[in-house]
């Protein structure tokens, strides 16, 4: 019976810490957008003095290439640590058999694989 | 096959992995693995090492372990996996001077084969680690495990030697933009061969994980097809607040020789403003568990109830070298006992083969 009760308090304080979390990332999000919106002109103002000294399609690989990078970060820092410390970076054919082995083990999906894998073998 | 024999919640079990096969290899659910890996991946010897002193009631026992891990990928698709355990135990004996072990215990923990069938499925056939709650998959090995000794329901739901033989189907797959689910569906047959034994049974689990919030929960069934044919279940959490360097998890798991529950905060000390350099590499960890006999005895579980409280402190030195110790103090009507434990642990990458270079 004591059992019982000390498993519903934990699990209450589970749920609550939950709510806290999820609670506090929305108010992240609200904020970041908040940001973003904000920030809009001064970015475009600065993207345009850029488009004079870059051509367009350089420009974009080399954004679409940090936007994968940073995406990758957060997917290996979310699933990695999720069981254990996160690893430093390996060799890329080392990390190639890692991650087959994590996809089988922590059930990753496709998308998380490839998106870690391509962090970890930059 | 199916047949009229077999009990119902075998036949729903096969049911619902036949349901996850289908649909996870139409092609609209889930697409072909595709051979866009930029790099080929090379054999590897991996695994840990770890020299664990325990100071269980004042006894004394040092516990070298060493648990190699070789992965053989094969082609795109295939990858074999295999661990071992090196172990000893040394105690001391009345009467003599130092401490005396016995011959060292090797053990195969898993041989599998994997196939990886499309981007949600993988197929694995052979001795694996049973997928019933998290700890024994997912943190077992002593370079992961946060406190270094076992939480006291970890038998329950894994098998006389924490393996199944048989098959299983699993992966993971983004359900919606929000969350993903993963899911494991396995079969074990029944296995007497010391030290590979294994009990027959069939099971499911499955889980739920929010990458925003970075919180897992799910849980796990399982249905024994042998002795007193009962069934199993359990439940367990992951969560990682994104504004605290806090990992938090816990586990239930209940069955008819015994139930119990444990929840481990663990804080890293990098948000201190001081020994940056220190604090990052330190974390503090706690474990407050509790464990209730069942109905039948099980020779693994506590003969009585049980609680148990542990906090400790790790350093980590590098990526892969650990120190640990933690210090815990267990209730029960035979008699309360301290628990102490030092250890040292070591996780190593060995690659059988050039490391670098594309394909």
């Amino acid at each position: 019976m004591r059992g019982n009760w000390m498993l519903v308090c934990c699990l209450g304080v589970m749920a609550c810490l939950v709510r806290s979390a999820l609670a506090q990332e929305q108010e992240r999000s609200d904020k970041g957008s908040a940001v973003v919106a904000s920030a809009g002109p001064s970015t475009a103002n600065s993207n345009a003095s850029h488009d004079r000294r870059s051509p367009p399609a350089l420009r974009s690989t080399a954004s679409a290439e940090r936007a994968q990078r940073i995406e990758g970060e957060k997917r290996f820092r979310t699933n990695c640590g999720r069981c254990h410390q996160p690893p430093h970076k390996f060799p890329s054919r080392v990390m190639a058999t890692a991650i087959r082995h994590m996809r089988v083990r922590a059930m990753l999906t496709d998308e998380d694989m490839r998106l870690i894998l391509s962090y970890m073998t930059q | 096959m199916l047949t009229c024999g077999l009990p119902r919640t075998l036949k729903r079990l096969a049911v619902v992995a036949l349901v996850f096969a289908v649909g996870a290899s139409t092609p609209s659910a889930c697409a072909q693995v595709r051979s866009d890996e930029d790099v080929k991946p090379v054999p590897l010897l991996t695994g840990s090492a770890g020299f664990i002193s325990n100071f269980s009631g004042g006894q004394p026992d040092l516990h070298p372990i060493a648990t190699p891990l070789v992965l053989v990928p094969i082609g795109q698709r295939w990858v074999f996996e295999t661990r071992a355990t090196f172990e000893n135990d040394l105690v001391q004996l009345p009467g003599r001077s130092g401490f005396h072990g016995g011959p060292v215990q090797k053990e195969v923990e898993y041989a599998q084969l994997d196939f990886i069938a499309n981007s949600c499925m993988t197929i694995t056939v052979g001795r694996f680690l049973t997928p019933f709650g998290i700890f024994n998959e997912r943190l077992y090995p002593v370079w992961i495990r946060n406190l270094q000794s076992d939480p006291l329901i970890l038998p329950i739901g894994i098998g006389p030697s924490n393996a199944s033989t048989g098959g299983m189907i699993r992966g993971g797959f983004k359900a919606r933009p929000q969350f993903n689910i993963n899911y494991a569906v396995y079969f074990s047959a029944l296995s007497t061969t010391s030290p590979v034994d294994s009990d027959r049974f069939a099971g499911v689990r499955t889980g739920i994980f929010i990458p925003k919030a970075r919180l897992e929960m799910g849980g796990s069934f399982q249905h024994l097809l042998q002795q007193e044919r009962s069934n199993l279940f359990g439940f367990h959490a992951i969560w990682q607040p994104t504004l605290l360097p806090l990992d938090i998890r816990a586990e239930y798991a209940n069955s008819k020789r015994g139930s119990g529950y444990w929840i481990e905060p663990a804080y890293k000390l990098s948000q201190l403003p001081f020994l940056q350099n220190e604090m990052r590499r330190t974390q503090l960890v706690a474990r407050y568990q509790q464990f209730f006999t069942g109905d039948l005895v099980s020779d693994a579980l506590p003969p009585i109830n049980t609680k148990q409280f542990e906090f400790g402190l790790n350093y980590y030195f590098i990526d892969g070298l650990k120190a640990a110790s933690n210090y815990g103090r267990q209730f029960s009507s035979a008699g309360n006992l301290n628990v102490w434990t030092l250890g040292l642990t070591y996780r190593f990458v060995v690659p059988m083969g050039s490391a670098g270079g594309p394909r």
